[in-house]
């Protein structure tokens, strides 16, 4: 930022910077013509890139059609592709959250990934897509397992028997349309400079044009964007953590009699929030490194967005060590057989590798501050974060639909207090591997699909920033940097 | 925005220290007050210790009353100073300068209010030295899987740790005392404090990593004192309501509102009490009242989730025991009292604008909440104990007697008395932190409008 | 070793120039930065007087701590429960959750501990040896101090009057300090000196 308008006289013997700081444009125009030349772009790259990742969700597309076949009457084979379902909540539909929470909390070095992170709300309508068959995968409540809703095998008409296939689908709905208006709102001005400045009559100017819906910039606009963003952030936020809740809950442990652990809906909402900061270390990474925007983000995110990494790391173990020490303590034989099933029976080995990737890991490298403060290491241990999240996702919902007698009302799961036996582990076959990269690929596919509509970089919020950001000045001998707060 | 008053550090020196320096009329009687109501509570526990423990209303099945629902409540309150102060600091928010100092020694008194309780209620305090590992004639040592040898390794950690950090923040305040005391051993007892601090680059630069680095060091320590209280609870599965997988983080969050209340409290006591209104303004209680109403809603969504767990069991004990708890008297009234006070009559309040920036508002409203956050720990741990259980001989309900309530008054008075102590030997505002934010303040206009602008890094 | 002595220049809030040409001319008169020092009474930004940034080994001290209280932690926890082999609520004797508890408070303890040990070393407290020192200082003047023998401290005064210092003062370690030249503060100077 040494290159500031605002800069004082002092400039040639300015601090010294860091060539790893993001420099951006310092005038409007520039930035906004800078931005949306880059968006007006398209590279090999890209075209390279869709390829890969196209090839991948062929192969998903492949596995999904194959369990489609085999029905949807056997739980047990359908483990691996819930756990992307929620392996997908957990990472896209979380990501928008590292754009929201700063934004409430006024942080400026947000400002050049929020549109990055809100963009992964567009893998909502994947997810959507995704979720459909699962309404058919998960058994109704009159198979007599224990619920949030309050059914009643005695009066199975009192509440009914699909009340937890209602609901999800209205909050997983619930989610996808705000993230999508929360995206749409924060693109409403960058819509009006790309139909201002793309060629005449293309495409893309067609679509900005149509989407800015009249997008003029009088103060009252920008009051509206300002109050839309904050009322719809804190409420993609709690919708967020609504659909956690009841995935958790009705998707997962429900399906394990005896697991009452009151803490998990939230450990589960928890992780959504550690694996949305790795992903956007990587897209972030990405974005610097193979599409150019290195003017823009630089080391200030991947720094800030480390730190965040750092401390929910702490966070995950405190949430796991919580609920495990409960159920651990106290010995009783229905926790323990829980406890047995999905960390130290079958999946043992697999647990073990969430615990290093996840917590392990990240904190002891995380800890250093050249590690934490470098533009390699946030992104290397992304990787690790998202492996990790990837195996937990995998470790228990593959554990818990494998539970013998799920959707079987002869089985009385209620009053069972613990599983009777323990199932054996199941490892994936060439299907399974086909839907977990399957949904990966489409997770990015969609996402790169969504940049060609929305500038991955927002860019009022970058022009906002030279308002606030007055750069070094010299300060006696010293020079000090200038941030002004926005309210 | 954040209004300000722009103060040289002169002035600052005077207005902050007039507390030390000199005394307010007030002062004297207050403390004169509190020390009756110590002792008081000091000679109950004597009685107590004379007597034994019948004196109490504790008899089977509730052997847990007032003094541990008191212990979990100040345990609570402790949370907010490290709140406070180490997160605002860790996120550079600016509003914390005023209010670090008073956050972190509450958290100091009031862990040692904590630690009354426990040890009055064992019975024979005198023995309380048995958690500690020093037996080596007998070689009988601690049980290490015990709640109870948990809890006083965390809450001596956190007493330890949050204690060292007032005193390292201390150390330049204590520097200007030195300056401006008129008396040759005050000057020499300050001197002696402040271990000779000039205020050379190298010690402002000390200042400013610890600040950080010990907040980062006391915030999981922090973290892991109310978990480990919760355990004291949630590992035992005899209890209906204590078994809970949420409980540790259901207890930080509680401890965070009530302690984050505690804060805001005595933010208003500071304008009330010592005129400290061009350091703590209106837009600090706009701030801290904005982060409340964050950490009540999160509060009550954990709150919820336990309860939602407890249905959830489809476990008659439980099922009962919560009946228990909402329709019958006098738990019903008591339970009906914690949700108005913790939180449906002050988030409500705190959402208008008027009430945010009002330090009368403001300390209504968190003595409220620390009211309800009060009767919350009574709500979780005395019915679980006095409801009927198929083995227990005798039941019945739970009354507090005159011992307990006088040594549970104690505690309230002692963290005042301490508080109010402290404030007359130390600055409860750190100065070199508000001049520091005055040095580092900048002004510039865009248009019309001036923008508050900090110095960063 | 030979007694050490002070000079402080004062500059009054408002000064910092000044106070950083001061810092100038004595490293130009080849005193080290390690003889002279600036005193202020609130923390400037970084390198507002052109000081050397001071150099620190403050992260390994939590480090250590942390080592430290864990081997104290394990060893206390698995010595004592092995010394003492009784067997409660049916978990084995060493049992890592409950041990892992008390090992982590032992890290924090330690860390912490050796943090604000660490803080006190590198902030070169406590410090017996005030020199030169004026209490307006914590009122927003701001100091220049040499801390050198005799002869050099002299010197220094003489450099800190031609920058324009307010007020120059002396402070002795011994108990003599030579009769000044032209300061009338001089006589009171003895007094400033503290010892902590």
């Amino acid at each position: 930022m040494a290159s500031s308008a605002h800069a004082a006289p002092h400039e040639h013997e300015g601090p010294h910077v860091d060539p790893r700081v993001a420099e951006p444009p310092t005038s409007p125009a520039e930035t906004t013509e800078a931005l949306v030349g880059k968006f007006l772009r398209v590279g090999d790259n890209f075209w390279r890139a869709v390829a890969v990742f196209g090839v991948l969700t062929i192969l998903g597309i492949i596995g999904v059609v194959v369990r489609l076949i085999n029905g949807v009457g056997d739980t047990i084979i359908w483990g691996y592709y819930v756990a992307m379902f929620s392996f997908m909540i957990t990472t896209a539909s979380a990501a928008p959250m590292v754009a929201i929470a700063p934004r409430l909390a006024n942080g400026h070095w947000r400002r050049p990934l929020s549109r990055a992170a809100e963009l992964w709300s567009v893998v909502g309508l994947l997810s959507l897509l995704w979720f459909i068959p699962m309404l058919w995968i998960l058994p109704p409540l009159s198979d007599g397992r224990r619920s949030l809703w309050f059914f009643d095998m005695s009066d199975p008409n009192a509440v009914p028997s699909y009340t937890p296939h209602i609901w999800a689908s209205a909050a997983i709905l619930g989610l996808v349309v705000t993230g999508l208006a929360l995206l749409w709102v924060s693109s409403l001005p960058d819509f009006a400079s790309i139909a201002q400045r793309a060629p005449q009559g293309s495409r893309q100017q067609r679509i900005a044009k149509w989407m800015a819906r009249g997008w003029q910039g009088t103060s009252a606009q920008w009051f509206m964007v300002n109050r839309r963003l904050g009322i719809l952030g804190a409420l993609y936020f709690m919708m967020l953590i609504f659909v956690h809740f009841l995935i958790s809950v009705d998707f997962l442990m429900t399906l394990v009699p005896g697991w009452i652990d009151s803490l998990y809906p939230i450990t589960h909402a928890a992780n959504a929030l550690q694996a949305a900061a790795a992903t956007m270390v990587l897209t972030a990474w990405v974005l610097r490194t193979f599409c150019g925007y290195e003017r823009y983000i630089g080391i200030d995110q991947i720094w800030g967005l480390g730190k965040l990494m750092f401390a929910l790391s702490l966070l995950w173990f405190w949430f796991w060590f919580s609920s495990f020490n409960v159920l651990w303590f106290g010995k009783k034989p229905s926790e323990q057989a829980v406890i047995e099933l999905l960390t130290t029976g079958p999946y043992l080995f697999v647990f073990m590798a969430v615990f290093m990737l996840c917590f392990v890991i990240p904190l002891w490298t995380l800890v250093w501050n050249p590690v934490r403060k470098s533009l390699w290491g946030p992104p290397l241990l992304a990787v690790s974060v998202l492996l990790g999240t990837l195996l937990d996702r995998i470790r228990l919902y593959v554990g818990a639909y494998s539970v013998d007698g799920i959707g079987n009302p002869s089985v009385d799961k209620l009053h069972g207090l613990e599983l009777d036996h323990l199932p054996k582990a199941v490892w994936p076959d060439i299907f399974d591997v086909f839907i977990v990269v399957g949904a990966i690929g489409a997770t990015i596919l969609v996402y790169m699909f969504a940049t060609r509509i929305f500038p991955v970089i927002n860019i009022w919020e970058q022009r906002e920033l030279q308002l606030y950001d007055r750069g070094h000045e010299s300060y006696h001998r010293g020079h000090v940097r200038i941030m002004g707060k926005s309210e | 925005m954040l209004e300000h008053v722009h103060l040289d550090q002169k002035t600052i020196n005077k207005e902050l220290l007039g507390g030390v320096l000199g005394t307010p009329r007030w002062w004297l009687p207050t403390v004169i007050f509190l020390l009756i109501v110590v002792f008081t509570g000091l000679g109950a526990f004597g009685y107590m210790m004379n007597k034994g423990l019948g004196v109490t209303g504790l008899n089977r099945p509730v052997l847990w009353g007032f003094f541990l629902v008191n212990f979990v409540f100040w345990i609570g309150i402790s949370h907010a100073g490290i709140m406070i102060s180490a997160i605002l600091r860790l996120t550079q928010a600016e509003w914390r300068r005023p209010v670090t100092r008073a956050a972190e020694v509450m958290t100091v008194f009031s862990l040692m209010a904590a630690l009354h309780t426990p040890l009055f209620h064992v019975g024979r305090p005198w023995r309380d030295f048995w958690v500690f590992p020093y037996d080596f004639a007998r070689g009988v040592w601690p049980n290490v899987r015990s709640p109870f040898v948990w809890d006083p390794s965390a809450v001596m950690t956190y007493l330890i740790g949050s204690s060292l950090f007032v005193f390292i923040a201390l150390l330049p305040d204590l520097a200007i005392i030195r300056d401006r005391a008129k008396n040759v051993w005050v000057k020499r007892l300050y001197a002696g404090l402040c271990l000779g601090w000039r205020g050379t680059p190298r010690q402002w630069k000390m200042q400013a990593i610890a600040g950080i680095l010990l907040s980062a060091l006391v915030l999981p320590v922090f973290v892991s004192v109310h978990s480990i209280v919760s355990w004291d609870f949630a590992v035992l599965i005899g209890v209906e309501t204590w078994h809970s997988t949420i409980f540790a983080p259901y207890f930080i969050i509680g401890a965070i509102h009530s302690g984050v209340s505690a804060v805001a409290m005595l933010m208003a006591l500071g304008v009330w009490m010592w005129k400290l209104d061009n350091y703590i303004r209106p837009d600090h209680f706009d701030a801290i009242a904005r982060l409340l109403i964050v950490v009540a809603t999160t509060w009550f969504f954990f709150f919820f989730i336990e309860w939602v767990f407890a249905l959830y069991t489809l476990e008659g004990p439980e099922i009962g025991m919560r009946e228990l708890q909402v329709f019958e008297w006098p738990y019903s009234g008591l339970f009906i009292l914690f949700l108005l006070t913790a939180y449906f009559i002050p988030v409500p309040m705190w959402m208008f604008k008027s009430v945010r920036r009002s330090a009368f508002w403001m300390l209504i409203t968190t003595i409220l909440v620390n009211v309800g956050m009060w009767i919350e720990r009574f709500i979780i741990i005395i019915p679980g104990l006095a409801r009927r259980q198929p083995l227990t001989f005798d039941w019945g309900t739970y009354h507090p007697s005159l011992v307990e309530i006088l040594i549970v008054a104690e505690t309230f008075a002692f963290v005042a008395l301490g508080m109010l102590l402290f404030s007359k030997m130390f600055p409860l505002i750190p100065l070199f932190d508000i001049k520091e934010g005055m040095t580092n303040r900048r002004e510039f206009k865009i248009g019309r409008r001036t923008i508050p602008a900090t110095v960063r890094e | 070793m030979l007694a050490k002595s002070s000079v402080l220049g004062l500059f009054p809030e408002g000064e910092e120039d000044k106070a950083a040409d001061a810092l100038d001319a004595l490293r130009d008169k080849g005193y080290t930065h390690s003889e002279y020092e600036i005193i202020t009474g609130t923390p400037y930004p970084e390198g507002t007087f052109g000081e050397e940034e001071p150099k620190h080994t403050l992260f390994r001290w939590p480090l250590m701590g942390a080592a430290c209280g864990f081997i104290v932690g394990l060893v206390l926890t698995s010595g004592t429960q092995l010394a003492y082999p009784l067997v409660t609520g049916g978990k084995p004797i060493l049992s890592i959750p409950p041990m892992s508890i008390i090992m982590y408070e032992g890290t924090m303890l330690g860390a912490i501990i050796f943090t604000v040990i660490g803080v006190l070393v590198e902030s070169r407290l406590p410090r017996f040896f005030m020199g030169a020192y004026d209490e307006r200082i914590t009122e927003g003047y701001i100091g220049v101090t040499v801390t050198s023998d005799r002869e050099r401290a002299l010197e220094a005064e003489e450099v800190l009057k031609e920058i324009g210092a307010e007020e120059v003062k002396r402070g002795w370690e011994d108990s003599d300090p030579p009769e000044s030249t032209d300061d009338p503060e001089a006589p009171e100077s003895a007094e400033d000196e503290q010892d902590a």
